[in-house]
C-alpha cells in the first residue's frame, strides 16, 4: 500500500512529518498505539489518514470543547466534509439528526461526558468504529497537570464498541503517565512512539527581579525594543488584562485573551494575531489551542508556570517555522507564593467535597449557586460514585502532595545553574543528545539571534468611517 | 442610548413599585411571570432581553453610580427616583427587545460569516478560519451563498450596496454604526473585541454593547420594512411572529379548544399559578382576549379605576381597595392596560 499516495490524494501533502508514518503503519496493522508528539507536529494526521483506509468511523474522544471545535474546523478546512462533533453545544434537534446518521460520518468527535450516556452508547454500539482515538490522553492521569475524571470512563465504552484498536495521543507524558494511559485504556502492549521533545531552535532565558514593579518595567522596555509576534503568559485573567493595558499604553499593539471573554471576542483576538494586526497576546494558559502561527518569536512567562508539562507545551508554540525563537521566564521575589496558591486553587476544598457528598440529587445546583466550582464539581462527582467522603478527601490530599511536588520541579528552574534544556528533558525521562549553539541562559546565549530589534510596523490603517471599513473588508 | 439612560428609563417606569433588581431581570430577558407582566404594565417592551449576558456586578456598579449621582434612593424594598432623575431628558430609542428577542445575535452571526466569506472569495483566498463556528449558522450561510450566485462579483456589489443603503437609513449616530462594522471581519482585517472598541472610543464596554444592539435593532427594522431583498433573507426565522413564549402558546392552544384553566394545568402537569401566568401573558399580547370570561365587567372597571386614581400598579395596593378581586383577576385586568371599554 502506498501511504504517500493516499496522503497526497486525500490531503494534498507530499510527505509525512517525523513519526506520522510509523504510527499510521502500526494502526493499519491493527496494533494499539501511544504516540507522544509535540503540538504542531501533525498529531491529527495519525488518525486522519487511517480514516481514509479503514472501514467504518473513527471516534475521537476529546476532553476540551475548544480543542474539539478547533479540530473539527481544521478538518473542514482541509476539505473533509464527513465530520461531526457530539458535545453539549448541540441542541436536542441537531443531536438527534447526528445520532440517527452516526454511521455515515468518517470522523466522530465526542466529549467524554457524552460518551458514557446510555442513549449515545447504544447508538455507538450500532455502528462500526474502526479506531478509537483518545486525544490529550495525559488527561487520564490523575497525577497529571490536567486531570479530567470523565476521561477515565473511556474504558467503559471499549467493550460496547467491540474493542476497536486504540490510539492515545498526547504532547507531553512522563513514563508514569504513559503507564497510566496503558492501564486505563486497557492496552497492554501498545506500540509507543515518542518523538524527541527537544526543540533546538528554541533558546531558554530567565530573568530575575527583586519585585514585581521591576519585572513590569523590564517587560515594557523589552516590548519597546523587540518585535513580536509573541505570547506573554500571565498567571491570572486579571494579570493578562493588566499587562495588555500596559503594552497598549506604551503604544504597542497587544490584546489580552482568557477564558472569561465571550467566544466571539476570543476569535477576534486570534484573527488579529494571525493577521499580524497584533504583536503580542497577553494570555492565560487558555491561549494556544487553535492558534496556528508558525512564526511566533517570543514566548514570555510573566511568572513561574504551574507545571513543567504546561511550560513545555506553551514554550513549544514558539518557532514552529524552525527559525530561532526565545522562551523567557520572568521571576520576581515572592512569585512562589502565588504559584502555590494557583496550583492548589484548582483542587476541591474540604467544604466543596462535603457539600457534594451531602447533596442528594447529585449537587448540580451547587455550581449555579456558586457554592462549588465547576472543576471541583466534576472531580468530586466522579469520586463520589467510587469512594467514600473520607477516601475522597484522602485522594485529594494525595493529589495535593503530588501537585506540590510538581511545583517544586518547576520552581527548580529558577534556582538551577545548569542547563535548562537538559533539566526539562530529564523531567520527561529523556536524555539530551546534543546542545544547540544557543541553548539557555546558563550555557551562554548570543541574544543577537533572538533580539532582532524593533521593526517599525506601520500603524494599522485606521478606518475612520464605517463606510471606509466596509470598503476595506469588501473591496468589490 | 447609554446603559445608564436605560436604567433610568426602567426605574422611572416602575418608580416606587419594584425592587432594584427588577430591571436586571428584564434586561436579561428572564421569562418569569413577574417580568413578563411588568413589560406589559409599564410598556417596557424595547428593553426586554437586550443584554442576555449582562453580569450582575456590571449591573450593580451602574446602579451604585445612580445612587451616587443622587438619581435614585431606596424606600424599604423598592427604589424611588429623585427629582433630579425626573429632570433627565431621555431620547427615544430604536431598541425593540420584545420583537427581536435576542435574535439580533443570529442576524449578526449570519452577516459576519457572509461578509467574511465574500471578503475572502472575492480577493482570491479560498481557505480561512470561519468567524462563526455554530454548525447551523454555517449551514445556513452555505445555502444562502448557493442561492445568490456568490462567486459573481455583482452579487458581492449588491450585498455591499444593500448594507450601505440600509445602514444609512438607520437613525443612530455614525459612531454606533462603526461599532457594528468593527464587529465584522474579512481578509487580513480582524474583528475588534468589545474592550478594544471601548478603549478606542473612551467609553465603557457595556455602553458599546448597548449601542451595538440598538443599531442592530434599528437596522433590522429598516431591512424588514424597506426594499433590500438580499439582506431581507438574513432575517428569515430571526423575527418571531408570535410575541408569546413557547409555553404560553401551548396553553393558548388548549384554551382555544375550550379547556378551562384547571384542566390545562392538569393536562400539562403544571401548577395552576403557572397557567395563570400564561393567561396574563395572553391578555397582554392579544387585544381580542376575552377578559370578561374571568370577571364581571363591574369588577374589571373597579380595578382599572383604582389603578388610575391611585396611580399604582402594585397588586397589594389594589387588592386593599378591591378586596373581592383575586390577585389573578387584578393581574389580568392590568395586563389589558385598561384598553377594554
Amino acid at each position: 500500500m502506498n501511504l504517500e499516495k493516499t496522503l497526497y490524494d486525500a490531503y494534498g501533502f507530499t510527505s509525512f512529518r517525523p513519526g506520522q508514518k510509523e504510527v499510521i503503519e502500526k494502526i493499519l496493522s491493527g496494533e494499539d498505539v501511544i504516540a507522544l508528539l509535540p503540538t504542531g507536529m501533525g498529531k491529527s494526521m495519525c488518525y486522519q489518514l487511517p480514516a481514509q483506509l479503514l472501514e467504518g468511523s473513527v471516534l475521537i474522544v476529546s476532553p476540551l470543547l475548544s480543542l474539539m471545535q478547533d479540530q473539527v474546523a481544521q478538518l473542514k478546512k482541509m476539505g473533509e466534509k464527513s465530520v461531526t462533533a457530539i458535545n453539549s453545544f448541540l441542541d436536542a434537534q441537531e443531536r438527534s439528526a447526528v445520532l440517527n446518521n452516526l454511521g455515515s460520518y468518517r470522523f466522530i468527535f465526542i466529549s467524554p461526558e457524552m460518551l458514557v450516556q446510555p442513549y449515545i452508547k447504544s447508538k455507538l454500539r450500532d455502528i462500526r468504529i474502526s479506531l478509537l482515538v483518545a486525544d490529550e490522553a495525559h488527561c487520564i492521569s490523575q497525577w497529571g497537570f490536567d486531570f479530567r475524571p470523565d476521561y477515565l470512563r473511556i474504558s467503559e465504552i471499549l467493550p460496547v464498541l467491540g474493542h476497536p484498536r486504540v490510539l492515545a495521543l498526547t504532547a507531553t507524558a512522563t513514563a508514569k503517565v504513559t503507564e497510566e494511559i496503558k492501564r486505563y485504556l486497557k492496552i497492554s502492549e501498545p506500540f509507543i512512539y515518542s518523538h524527541p521533545m527537544d526543540r533546538k531552535n528554541i533558546a531558554y532565558d530567565c530573568k530575575k527581579f527583586s519585585n514585581g514593579h521591576e519585572k513590569l518595567e523590564w517587560l515594557r522596555q523589552f516590548v519597546k525594543t523587540n518585535s513580536g509576534p509573541g505570547i506573554i503568559y500571565a498567571g491570572t485573567r486579571n494579570k493578562s488584562q493588566q499587562i495588555s493595558e500596559l503594552l497598549n499604553q506604551a503604544g504597542i499593539r497587544a490584546a489580552y485573551y482568557h477564558g472569561g471573554m465571550e467566544h466571539q471576542d476570543r476569535i477576534f483576538v486570534q484573527q488579529q494575531f494571525q493577521n499580524g494586526e497584533l504583536e503580542w497576546v497577553c494570555s492565560t494558559n487558555a491561549f494556544g489551542m487553535g492558534v496556528h502561527i508558525p512564526d511566533i518569536r517570543h514566548v514570555i512567562h510573566f511568572q513561574i508556570p504551574t507545571s513543567i508539562e504546561g511550560y513545555v507545551q506553551e514554550v513549544g508554540r514558539a518557532g514552529r517555522d524552525g527559525s530561532p525563537a526565545l522562551a523567557t521566564l520572568l521571576y520576581s521575589a515572592g512569585d512562589e507564593e502565588m504559584l502555590e496558591s494557583l496550583v492548589l486553587d484548582d483542587l476541591p476544598t474540604r467544604n466543596e467535597i462535603s457539600e457534594i457528598f451531602r447533596s442528594e440529587d447529585g449537587g448540580g445546583q451547587l455550581v449555579s449557586q456558586g457554592i462549588v466550582r465547576q472543576t471541583s464539581f466534576r472531580i468530586v462527582s466522579y469520586w463520589k460514585t467510587r469512594l467514600t467522603e473520607q477516601q475522597t478527601i484522602r485522594q485529594i490530599e494525595q493529589q495535593k502532595v503530588e501537585k506540590i511536588k510538581q511545583s517544586a520541579k518547576i520552581k527548580k528552574l529558577i534556582t538551577i545553574d545548569s542547563c535548562f534544556r537538559e533539566y526539562l528533558l530529564d523531567c520527561f525521562d529523556e536524555q539530551l543528545d546534543s546542545k544547540p549553539a544557543d541553548c539557555c541562559i546558563n550555557d551562554g546565549l548570543d541574544y543577537s539571534k533572538f533580539l532582532s530589534g524593533r521593526k517599525t510596523i506601520a500603524a494599522a490603517t485606521k478606518t475612520v468611517t464605517w463606510q471606509n471599513r466596509l470598503d476595506a473588508i469588501l473591496p468589490c | 442610548m447609554l446603559f445608564e439612560d436605560i436604567l433610568i428609563t426602567l426605574l422611572k417606569a416602575v418608580d416606587g413599585e419594584r425592587t432594584i433588581s427588577s430591571p436586571y431581570h428584564l434586561l436579561k430577558g428572564k421569562k418569569s411571570g413577574q417580568t413578563l407582566q411588568d413589560i406589559g404594565y409599564y410598556k417596557l417592551h424595547p428593553y426586554f432581553g437586550i443584554l442576555p449576558k449582562l453580569e450582575k456586578d456590571v449591573y450593580d456598579r451602574a446602579v451604585q453610580g445612580l445612587f451616587k449621582k443622587g438619581l435614585i434612593v431606596t424606600d424599604g424594598e423598592v427604589v424611588r427616583m429623585t427629582e433630579k432623575a425626573s429632570a433627565v431628558k431621555l431620547a427615544p430609542t430604536l431598541l425593540n427587545g420584545w420583537k427581536f428577542r435576542g435574535n439580533e445575535q443570529l442576524f449578526m452571526a449570519r452577516l459576519s460569516l457572509l461578509v467574511q466569506t465574500l471578503s475572502h472569495i472575492h480577493q482570491n483566498s479560498r481557505v480561512f478560519d470561519p468567524v462563526v463556528i455554530a454548525e447551523d449558522t454555517q449551514q445556513w450561510v452555505k445555502n444562502y451563498l448557493k442561492k445568490i450566485n456568490y462567486r459573481d462579483s455583482a452579487s458581492c456589489k449588491n450585498i455591499k450596496e444593500g448594507i450601505v443603503q440600509s445602514l444609512n437609513a438607520v437613525e443612530v449616530d455614525e459612531s454606533n454604526k462603526m461599532i457594528v462594522l468593527q464587529r465584522l471581519s474579512g481578509l487580513k482585517i480582524g474583528g475588534l473585541t468589545w474592550e478594544q472598541i471601548a478603549r478606542e472610543e473612551s467609553r465603557s464596554i457595556i455602553d458599546i454593547q448597548v449601542q451595538a444592539v440598538e443599531t442592530l435593532h434599528g437596522w433590522m427594522e429598516v431591512i424588514e420594512k424597506g426594499d433590500f431583498p438580499l439582506l431581507r433573507s438574513l432575517l428569515d426565522g430571526v423575527i418571531q411572529h408570535s410575541a408569546l413564549t413557547e409555553t404560553a402558546r401551548r396553553t393558548e392552544g388548549y384554551f382555544k379548544n375550550g379547556r378551562t384553566l384547571e384542566e390545562i394545568a392538569a393536562l400539562r402537569g403544571l401548577k395552576t399559578s403557572t397557567i395563570e401566568d400564561h393567561f396574563v401573558e395572553l391578555a397582554m399580547n392579544d387585544p381580542g382576549f376575552d377578559i370578561l370570561g374571568f370577571m364581571e365587567a363591574s369588577l374589571y372597571a373597579k380595578i382599572i379605576a383604582v389603578s388610575r386614581t391611585q396611580n399604582t400598579k402594585r397588586l397589594r395596593d389594589i387588592k386593599e381597595n378591591v378586596p373581592e378581586a383575586s390577585y389573578f383577576q387584578i393581574r389580568l385586568a392590568l395586563a389589558t392596560k385598561g384598553e377594554i371599554q
